[in-house]
């Protein structure tokens, strides 16, 4: 297995070597192509790697060269590693198809040039590395390559017309971001004996509690950059919606996930974060999945609104992760790996169902040209198949069954009430407003989503562009993959969570497989973990249905609690997904039954008896999500400008101009009293240079002595 | 603290009993008149002469009504030497002048029907009077009777006005909006036969003359009773009143 392992990490390399060289070779006409078969192969075999590490239940270790200076390069692929490789192989998988397909839909004109394969492919490369780096240097290394091709994929666009300052304030946070993860890892490495993770993990122990408050704040910032927390991500939607629609996907689901893999790996493996560190990781990621989950819902373009609601998402994981290190750190490891295992399915399933989304949103706007929510509409009828595989996406991320969506957010919230068991009142009370606020957040997630799916996909084309069903059949396939894969995850999660389970016990110290998966299937009467009442309780309700021909330890996930309250929860997708089916079939036998003598009528759409139904006058986005903005609007705090123009009187306007702005609350609370905070700063400053000669002399004069008095011993 | 609970079952049940007993509270109609015979044919002339809708027609000694376009002026009540006759009642609906017969809905609508309002240029009055069907008087819903907004769920199209030209085209789409067991019924003498505002380049002269109406409420407007009538006319708990004697002895209610 390690062989396998080896192997296929090395051949990723090799194949995005060559997916560069083929590009160069066979020129640009070839590029997406060359995008999409170099892109896929190389995706299959991240998936491999990971596998095969996986299936070897032991880390796959191997050391490189040694660096003067920075000791020994050292790659490692354990099990927490593997999980997030996988993810990113069966992204990229699609990805890169997609990218290869979309591109050439685009016509000629359109098509790469080799520094964006470069680009691609390099990114890759910096991907696969921070996720098997097994030492700080090569971590920071690859983590610094990563960030500048992102930025450099931003701003790529050959026809040069594209706002570039998104791209600076993206590259502006994360090299902030970079500097605060170094000093992070260089505090853990002062008492270790090399810069490998193995020793750091040794040597944390030794820190004192200042210290790991430190390391943990530096980290949760830099890491929390990339992952797009509260307040650090603004810098997330402007480069989202400034990026090629080609390479959104990526942002998306990729490198968001590497912020996850990074505050995990710190605070989780290499260093035990403490109780308040838990804490704060918990609010912040519920402050966070609320105000994405706002923005989202109000945003009117399309990808704006996906990026917000990838902020939300990011919130939900990491509020899922400070509950585990809460728990964690208050010694309950079942509690702790539920949380984790619930953070990790959660990683997985954004980065499916929003690269679906954001690989939808770039076939909308290719077609139509337009991804103004208000402009859009009746796209069911232009193109139906894309319509479809969108509706997968929107139902997997409002979370509702059976798609994958509904697990994660399931066992987040499972997680946060596991509270229950602690002690202490007080974190009792932190841990029921955050569940109110994800709560919430699921609740309007809903909301965001029926208006995106509604708003683009049916009604009336409401803005004057030609709807171009550009999009061949082919183009379609690369989304379809990801809608398999979320009802995948949706209906069989007592078969991913034993490969979780993999990850979560050497962090949380359980099993989530034992703690969760109960052995349905595989029981004996004399079990201890199942006893023959209880069993035979859930015989009855069918638990055992499927023994002897499905695989597996059962398909129900449940975890058990005292003697008061032998189920604490339960719940069977897989059952549920069957017993949805058999309804839905039946509801349409009896209701085609019962209504076979009646006949249809179609009449003209009903609108009031007005003249002629404009596409204006339709319901749009801005009017559907118009509630939440009027509730929340202590946080939106907009500003409206009126401009009534009116003949004659008052009485009779002849047209009302409305226009609303708004400042993101990050932007308003953060960015505006910093920013004028330093131009108070350097008009102060700036009152020395009022031009006159002497006084120069004299400042020059005063930092000579200023000099001379602190080298005085010297 | 609000005691309207007390209230009301100290007062009781003040819906009227209508239809189960006749409603006999005075002032619950404004009347209306009916066809007389004079001792003159100068006397028929003269009552003809002062109605201002030409709803009197006078043949011979006898003078003949045609409800359609009576506005209950009560001209030819009081200001004539010899008045002619008032009854009272308010169990007017009737079939068009161009009908034979109106089926009423089937039997499933007889306790509830959806009904879809248009005010097709009506002045007002109508509406006030159809209003007063929702409050505790009258009570419409007692008897299975719903006002809705949306075609789609109607059973009867209740028209008032005359049809303006404005409102012709909506009255048009919501009546082919509605599923196909659909009755129409004209409210006031505007609908029925355009009443004061006749025929001109913008009104329609009454609802006939756009839709096919199953039956028709005269008066102007017609009391609250008369519209219940109606709406039980059409659910087919009530038939239609006795048909109007016409001058050429025809039986057909003419306008």
């Amino acid at each position: 297995m390690a062989i396998i392992a080896g192997l296929s990490l090395g051949a990723i390399f090799v194949v995005c070597a060559g997916g560069v060289l083929f590009s160069a070779v066979l020129g640009r006409k070839h590029i997406p192509a060359v995008l999409a078969i170099a892109g896929a192969f190389s995706a299959i075999l991240m998936a491999l790697t990971s596998a095969a590490v996986l299936l070897a239940h032991q880390a796959f270790e191997v050391g490189l060269w040694i660096l003067d200076g920075f000791g020994r390069f050292t790659i490692h692929l354990d099990p927490l590693s593997s999980i997030f490789l996988f993810a990113s192989g069966v992204v990229y998988f699609s990805i890169s198809l997609f990218v290869g397909s979309f591109l050439r839909n685009q016509g000629d004109d359109a098509h790469p040039t080799l520094h964006f394969s470069i680009l691609y492919f390099a990114l890759m490369a910096a991907v696969v590395l921070i996720l098997v780096a097994g030492d700080t240097v090569l971590f920071l290394i690859s983590w610094e390559c990563m960030s500048i091709l992102c930025f450099l994929l931003i701003n790529y666009d050959p026809r040069g017309q594209s706002d570039k300052s998104a791209g600076y304030i993206m590259l502006a946070m994360s090299e902030a971001g970079f500097l605060a993860v170094a000093v992070a890892f260089l505090l853990l490495a002062r008492s270790a004996a090399d810069l490998s993770f193995a020793s750091l993990r040794s040597a944390s122990g030794s820190l004192s509690p200042q210290a790991l408050w430190l390391t943990f704040l530096l980290g949760f910032f830099g890491f929390g950059v990339k992952a797009g927390l509260v307040p650090v991500n603004f810098w997330l939607p402007r480069s989202y919606t400034a990026a090629p629609p080609v390479f959104v996907p990526v942002f998306a689901g990729i490198t968001l996930n590497l912020g996850f893999y990074g505050i995990l790996r710190l605070n989780a493996d290499l260093m035990h974060a403490g109780f308040g560190t838990g804490l704060l990781a918990l609010i912040t990621g519920s402050v966070t999945a609320l105000v994405g989950i706002l923005y989202a819902t109000t945003d009117g373009d399309m990808k704006t609104m996906l990026a917000h609601s990838s902020i939300e998402n990011a919130g939900i994981i990491v509020a899922a992760v400070g509950a585990f290190l809460v728990f964690r750190a208050l010694d309950q490891p079942v509690a702790a790996a539920l949380a984790v295992s619930a953070a990790l399915y959660h990683m997985a399933n954004h980065s499916v169902y929003k690269t679906l989304l954001f690989e939808g949103a770039g076939h909308v706007e290719a077609a139509t040209d337009t991804r103004d929510m208000d402009r859009l509409g009746g796209l069911a009828r232009v193109l139906p198949g894309l319509s479809a595989i969108f509706l997968v996406g929107c139902l997997a991320i409002s979370a509702v069954p059976p798609f994958n969506g509904f697990v994660s957010e399931w066992m987040t919230l499972q997680a946060l009430l596991r509270s229950a068991i602690l002690a202490s009142t007080s974190v009792r009370i932190v841990f029921a407003l955050c569940g109110a606020a994800l709560a919430l957040t699921a609740a309007l997630a809903v909301t965001c989503f029926v208006k995106v799916y509604a708003m683009n996909f049916l009604g009336i084309r409401r803005g004057t562009w030609e709807p171009q069903a550009r999009t061949q059949a082919m183009s379609k396939f690369p989304l379809a993959i990801l809608a398999v894969v979320c009802l995948l995850l949706g209906i069989l999660p007592t078969y991913v969570l034993p490969i979780l389970s993999e990850s979560v016990e050497p962090l949380a110290g359980a099993s989530v497989t034992t703690a969760l998966v109960q052995p349905f299937f595989t029981a004996t009467p004399q079990n201890a973990q199942l006893p023959a009442a209880f069993l035979q309780d859930f015989h009855n309700l069918g638990a055992q249905t499927g023994k002897g021909f499905v695989p597996g330890r059962g398909l129900v996930v449940l975890l058990r609690g005292l003697e008061a309250n032998p189920v604490v929860f339960a719940m069977s997708p897989s059952y549920s997904v069957v017993a949805l089916a058999l309804l839905l079939v039946v509801t349409w036998f009896v209701v085609t039954r019962l209504t076979k003598r009646r006949t249809l009528a179609r009449r003209p759409l009903w609108a009031g008896g007005i003249p002629r139904l404009l596409p204006l006058m339709t319901y749009t986005g801005t009017g559907f999500s118009n509630p939440v903005r009027v509730v929340f609007q202590a946080i939106f705090r907009p500003n409206i400008t009126e401009d009534t123009r009116q003949t004659v009187a008052v009485h009779f306007r002849t047209a009302i101009h409305r226009q609303r702005e708004e400042t993101h609350v990050v932007d308003r609370l953060l960015l505006k009293p910093i920013g004028a905070a330093v131009q108070w700063l350097a008009a102060f400053l700036a009152g020395m240079h009022h031009g006159r000669l002497n006084a120069y002399i004299a400042y020059v004069l005063a930092f000579l002595l200023l000099v001379l008095f602190f080298y005085r011993g010297g | 603290m609000s005691f309207w609970f007390w209230h009301g079952l100290r007062k009781g049940v003040q819906s009227t009993r209508y239809p189960a007993r006749a409603e006999n509270t005075p002032g619950v109609s404004p009347g209306r008149p009916v066809n007389t015979d004079f001792s003159s044919a100068e006397e028929a002339r003269r009552a003809a002469a002062i109605c201002p809708t030409d709803a009197i027609i006078a043949h011979g000694k006898s003078t003949y009504i045609n409800h359609g376009k009576c506005v209950h002026c009560q001209l030819c009540l009081r200001s004539l030497p010899s008045p002619m006759n008032w009854e009272p009642g308010y169990e007017w609906t009737r079939l068009p002048s161009n009908r034979a017969e109106s089926l009423p809905l089937p039997s499933a609508f007889a306790k509830s029907m959806h009904i879809m309002v248009v005010d097709a240029g009506d002045c007002g009055a109508c509406l006030r009077e159809l209003k007063q069907l929702n409050n505790p008087l009258y009570n419409m819903h007692r008897l299975g009777f719903f006002l809705t907004a949306t075609p789609r769920a109607a059973d009867l199209l209740l028209v008032v006005g005359p049809v303006s030209e404005n409102m012709r085209g909506p009255l048009l789409k919501t009546w082919e909006a509605m599923p196909t067991s659909r009755k129409v019924m004209a409210v006031g003498a505007c609908a029925i036969s355009g009443g004061v505002f006749g025929k001109s380049f913008m009104c329609a002269c009454g609802v006939s003359s756009v839709l096919p109406v199953d039956f028709e409420v005269p008066g102007n407007p017609p009391p609250p009773l008369a519209i219940l009538h109606g709406l039980l006319v059409v659910a087919g708990r009530k038939s239609v009143g006795p048909v109007q004697e016409s001058p050429k002895g025809d039986t057909a209610p003419w306008r």
